[in-house]
């Protein structure tokens, strides 16, 4: 008999349908709804006294992008802060004018180049090995992911970003607004380094976490946002009417999927990541993007200066940015101005924080 | 000259053109099925293209919403194509169409949203500055005697650095709700509104090319610049109007473009070049097949946009759309230049 009732009961748990893990998406949303709190990524250091004979050269993507002009200026306060020799150099993604960086920078006898903000470093693996046979340090910063990604070996080290957690926050928050519900529409550009993590983390989740949810993916290359982005989104909502999130892993498409989803007539909201200043003043006036993951760039350039101030003083490496997630809405969106800016939002305990960490007050 | 004589040398001229088109465009006796596949094989191909795709996805290809929808997301891309005919029919080419259209965009972001004016003023001033842009193409054409690829591939890469300036790098959102209302939000028949401007530019730029004198003399001079001049018609004329008029009206794509997204960004409009070249020679098989046209423009632009539409309903890679664009462009065309007996197109 207790058998019976024991296979019984096992059969109408089986029976049961499987409900979304409703309380770990909460949680996740609540964890990165609070403000950013600062957590020192590695012991504190005399930077001024290890950085005082010791220069750097960022170069970014291209410098026509505030994300990546954004990230620069932080590279640029935090040497002020420190007070040692940066240059950060001008570019319009192009190669030519990577390459010339890397050149000017081995030539003028600086210690360390960073390639900033998704410069892809394996276009440039001549120059970065001639680099380093020059005795110059070269490192990557905001490229790849922290935990699923390896920094290859021709690269000396690599401040990374927590992709993963990133996906999983957009996941979670499509999750807890449904009710283990999302039937999502996820787009991506494949050939940028972090959408293979961001996409996974997004799809992942919902696939492990939330067993009615639905997800289809997209690929449309960054060439193709503007002829290709939205006849996508537009055909995916007609073919299926029920899709209720549109998930792009950079929010700079959401330019391209508002249009889509007011032609088709859908329902449909955006929940992105990157925190772009445009993408919010839309979120601030309009209904259709509901939710955007941001992180302060400004904090993100000075989290690259520590880790490489870290490998040219000889410190414990550190291959993790610090800089958090954090969850922007209706409810706070004005916090990042109006406009909406890279840095607002946020708070400035970074700044705080980094100038004990590298002892600049003592 | 006085006016009389001019317009009777004007008239003369047209009569023997006319007379050489109709010679040339007469089929042989038995060749007539060859003459209505030529022109109309782009709308069979059209409907055929339907037909096959909706017999995988009936659901989605044979309902209304999906072609509402396409008409209006597309209207954009008719407009550009049509900008670009105009002075492709006078023997011009223009690429700095795509620029303008950004630069348009940006004018109206920048001057709405963060200058303060008002939508209407926005408009009027961005398609202004799209009549400037015509000016200085045709003043480096015309008065430097340089091919207009080279004028218009640098004034458009002069245009594209000037929308970074106007920027300030960034992308501008929070455009007027009317404009987006007077687009993509009011509907007539199911179809945002944009699509009708679109339809009624189409039938504007049909009637001047086929019903009137001044569309005439851009086709003389676009087949026969020397021949043009010399029997009176004033080719410098003709060319810098047909360039101010390709600006203005890619100016007033960038109005759509805007208007479709409350957005305007410094670079997606770039990409709708090849798209509106595609269009306007795949157009120039069709309805009148060997001229640049209006209607065939129009016919050409849905039915490479109903192609994408079919092959996002079969969820095909993006790579294969690239290939159906690129191919499917490559394929229309040899086969109606096959049907023309490989003469020299215009």
């Amino acid at each position: 008999m207790k058998t019976l009732i024991t296979s019984g009961l096992a059969l109408g748990l089986l029976a049961t349908p499987a409900l979304a893990d409703m309380d770990a998406a909460r949680a996740l949303v609540d964890r990165y709804s609070q403000t950013p709190t600062f957590e020192a990524p590695g012991e504190p250091f005399d930077a001024r006294a290890c950085m005082a004979d010791k220069s750097m050269f960022v170069i970014p993507l291209t410098n026509a992008n505030p994300f990546n002009a954004a990230i620069s200026q932080g590279f640029v306060d935090a040497a002020e802060m420190v007070g040692f020799s940066l240059r950060d150099w001008e570019t319009q993604m192009d190669p030519a004018g990577w390459i010339q960086g890397i050149n000017t920078a081995v030539a003028e006898g600086f210690d360390l180049i960073d390639l900033q903000g998704g410069l892809p470093p394996e276009f440039l693996v001549p120059q970065i090995t001639e680099a380093r046979a020059a005795g110059v340090k070269v490192t990557a910063t905001h490229n790849w992911d922290a935990t699923t990604q390896t920094v290859p070996d021709f690269m000396d080290g690599a401040a990374n970003t927590d992709y993963v957690t990133i996906g999983e926050i957009i996941a979670a928050w499509a999750i807890v607004q449904t009710e283990g519900q999302v039937n999502a529409l996820v787009l991506g550009p494949d050939e940028i380094t972090p959408t293979a993590p961001l996409r996974d983390a997004i799809i992942g989740y919902l696939t492990d976490n939330c067993p009615d949810c639905k997800t289809t993916y997209i690929n449309v290359p960054v060439n193709d946002w503007a002829t290709q982005g939205q006849p996508a989104v537009q055909n995916a909502l007609l073919a299926d009417p029920s899709i209720n999130y549109v998930l792009p892993v950079y929010d700079s498409m959401s330019q391209f999927i508002v249009p889509a989803i007011q032609i088709a007539g859908s329902d449909a909201r955006i929940v992105s990541y990157n925190g772009t200043p445009f993408v919010l003043d839309m979120m601030r006036d309009g209904d259709i993007v509901e939710m955007n993951v941001g992180e302060s760039l400004g904090w993100v350039g000075m989290a690259g200066t520590d880790a490489n101030m870290r490998l040219l003083c000889g410190l414990d490496p550190v291959t993790r940015l610090n800089t958090p997630a954090f969850i922007f809405t209706d409810d706070n969106v004005e916090t990042a101005g109006i406009p909406a800016t890279f840095n607002d939002g946020y708070g400035d305990v970074h700044t705080d924080g980094f100038r004990q960490l590298w002892m600049l007050d003592e | 000259m006085d006016d009389t004589q001019y317009e009777a040398r004007i008239a003369a001229l047209e009569a023997k053109i006319a007379a050489l088109e109709g010679a040339a465009e007469a089929q042989p006796p038995g060749d007539g099925w060859k003459g209505w596949a030529e022109r109309y094989g782009l709308i069979v191909a059209w409907i055929a293209i339907i037909l096959i795709l909706g017999a995988f996805k009936p659901a989605q290809m044979f309902a209304w919403n999906s072609y509402a929808s396409m008409l209006g997301s597309n209207a954009m891309v008719v407009v550009l194509t049509l900008a670009l005919i105009i002075p492709l029919t006078t023997g011009d080419f223009d690429l700095s169409i795509a620029a303008t259209m950004g630069l348009s965009s940006m004018i109206i972001a920048v001057l709405n949203v963060q200058q303060g004016f008002d939508i209407v003023s926005a408009v009027i001033v961005a398609l202004a500055v799209g009549a400037v842009v015509g000016a200085v193409n045709a003043f480096f054409i015309l008065y430097f005697r340089v091919f207009s690829l080279i004028v218009t591939l640098g004034t458009g890469y002069f245009i594209s650095g000037l929308i970074l300036w106007v920027a300030d790098g960034g992308t501008v959102a929070g455009v007027s709700m009317g404009l987006i209302k007077a687009v993509i939000l009011t509907r007539v028949l199911g179809i945002p509104v944009g699509f009708y401007y679109a339809l009624i530019l189409t039938a504007a730029i049909w009637y001047l090319f086929q019903h009137t004198t001044l569309g005439r003399r851009m086709l003389f001079v676009g087949r026969g610049r020397e021949v043009a001049r010399l029997s009176g018609v004033n080719v410098t004329r003709v060319r810098a109007g047909a360039l101010v008029a390709s600006s203005v009206m890619a100016s007033f794509a960038g109005v759509l473009y805007t208007g479709m997204r409350g957005v305007a960004d410094p670079s997606s409009a770039l990409a709708f070049l090849l798209p509106a070249f595609a269009a306007a020679y795949l157009g120039s098989t069709a309805i009148y097949p060997g001229r640049f046209n209006a209607i065939g423009a129009f016919v050409a632009v849905y039915f490479l946009s109903t192609g994408i539409m079919g092959l996002n309903f079969l969820g095909v890679d993006s790579f294969v759309q690239n290939l159906f664009y690129g191919g499917g462009l490559v394929v229309a065309v040899a086969i109606s230049q096959l049907f023309r007996g490989r003469k020299e197109m215009g």
